[in-house]
C-alpha cells in the first residue's frame, strides 16, 4: 500500500512539508476547509474541539477560534487568509497578536485532483525574517533540520 | 522564549551545523570555525544570532570565551515541533474520516439509485 501521509524536514530548510492523500474527489477536500462547521468536525489533534468566532474565507479574511485542549487548557488562534484560488489553493498565516500563541508561520495548503482522489500538500514555512534572510542563504549540502534536531532531541532528554 | 527567533536562527544551515556540533559539549569559537571555510568574525556573526535566540550561551572569560547549548530553548522548539507533526497527523487522520462522511451524504454520492424525482 502506498504512503498515504509524510512530514519533510529535509528538502527545504525553512519549511515542514506534509503530504497526505484522501481517497475523495478534490472539491470535496476543499470544502471541508471554507466552513467552520466543517472545521469544527476535524481541525486539530485527537481530543481538540474547536469554537470559532469569526470567520470570513476570502483574501485578507479572519478565522478567529479557539481550541479547546483535552487537558483543559485553550488555545487561541487566529488565522489570517492570504490567498484563496478553490478548490487548488489556501494560503493562510498565524500571525500572532494579543493573547494568541506566540509563534508566527505561514501555511500554503494546495490541493491536486488524482483523478477522483486527492493529494494535498500543507507547506509550513516560518517566520518572517526567515523570508528576509532567505536571499543571502545558502541551500542544499547542510545537515537537514531533521537530522539536527534528532541529535538536539536526544542531547535534551539526556539533560532529564 | 521567542519561538520565532529560534526557527530564524535554525533556517540557517551553518548555524544548524554550530548547533549539531555543540550538541556533542561545550567549545570555543576556534573550534567552531575550523569545519567551515569562514573567517572568525563571521563565525561570532552567527553565534551572536544564535546566542540572541537563546539557543546558546557564551562563557564570560575575555579570550577563550566557551559556547554552549541552552537545553531549555532547544526543548521548546522540540515540543513545537512534536505539537505541529501531532496536528499535522491526527488532524488529517480525522479530517479523512469526515470527508467519507461527507461523500456519503453528497448527492452524487448517493448515485443512480436515488435519481432526482420528476
Amino acid at each position: 500500500m502506498a504512503v498515504k501521509s509524510s512530514l519533510d524536514l529535509q528538502s527545504d530548510p525553512r519549511a515542514i512539508i506534509g503530504i497526505r492523500e484522501f481517497d475523495v474527489p478534490r472539491e470535496l477536500v476543499f470544502a471541508a476547509w471554507t466552513d467552520p462547521k466543517h472545521l469544527a468536525q476535524w481541525w486539530g489533534p485527537n481530543g481538540f474541539a474547536t469554537t470559532t468566532s469569526r470567520f470570513e474565507f476570502r483574501p485578507g479574511g479572519v478565522w478567529r477560534f479557539v481550541m479547546h485542549g483535552p487537558d483543559g487548557r485553550d488555545y487561541q488562534n487566529r488565522i489570517v487568509f492570504d490567498e484563496i484560488v478553490p478548490p487548488e489553493r489556501i494560503v493562510y498565516r498565524h500571525d500572532g497578536g494579543e493573547d494568541v500563541e506566540p509563534v508566527r508561520f505561514s501555511q500554503t495548503v494546495v490541493f491536486e485532483d488524482l483523478g477522483g482522489r486527492t493529494r494535498m500538500t500543507w507547506r509550513g514555512v516560518f517566520p518572517s525574517a526567515t523570508e528576509r534572510d532567505r536571499v543571502i542563504k545558502e541551500y542544499g549540502a547542510g545537515e537537514g533540520l531533521v537530522q539536527t534536531m534528532a541529535r538536539l532531541g536526544d542531547y535534551v532528554a539526556a539533560q532529564g | 522564549m521567542n519561538l520565532d527567533a529560534s526557527f530564524s536562527a535554525l533556517a540557517d544551515p551553518t548555524r544548524r551545523a554550530i548547533l549539531a556540533r555543540l550538541a556533542l559539549g561545550e567549545t570555543s569559537v576556534m573550534e567552531l570555525a575550523k569545519p567551515f571555510d569562514m573567517s572568525l568574525p563571521a563565525v561570532s556573526k552567527h553565534l551572536k544570532v544564535l546566542e540572541r535566540a537563546g539557543l546558546i550561551t557564551r562563557g564570560r572569560e575575555a579570550q577563550f570565551r566557551p559556547c554552549r547549548i541552552e537545553p531549555k530553548a532547544l526543548k521548546g522548539i522540540d515540543d513545537w515541533l512534536e505539537n505541529y507533526r501531532r496536528f499535522f497527523e491526527e488532524s488529517f487522520d480525522r479530517l479523512d474520516a469526515y470527508l467519507k462522511v461527507l461523500q456519503a451524504k453528497s448527492p452524487k454520492a448517493r448515485g443512480k439509485n436515488h435519481g432526482r424525482k420528476k
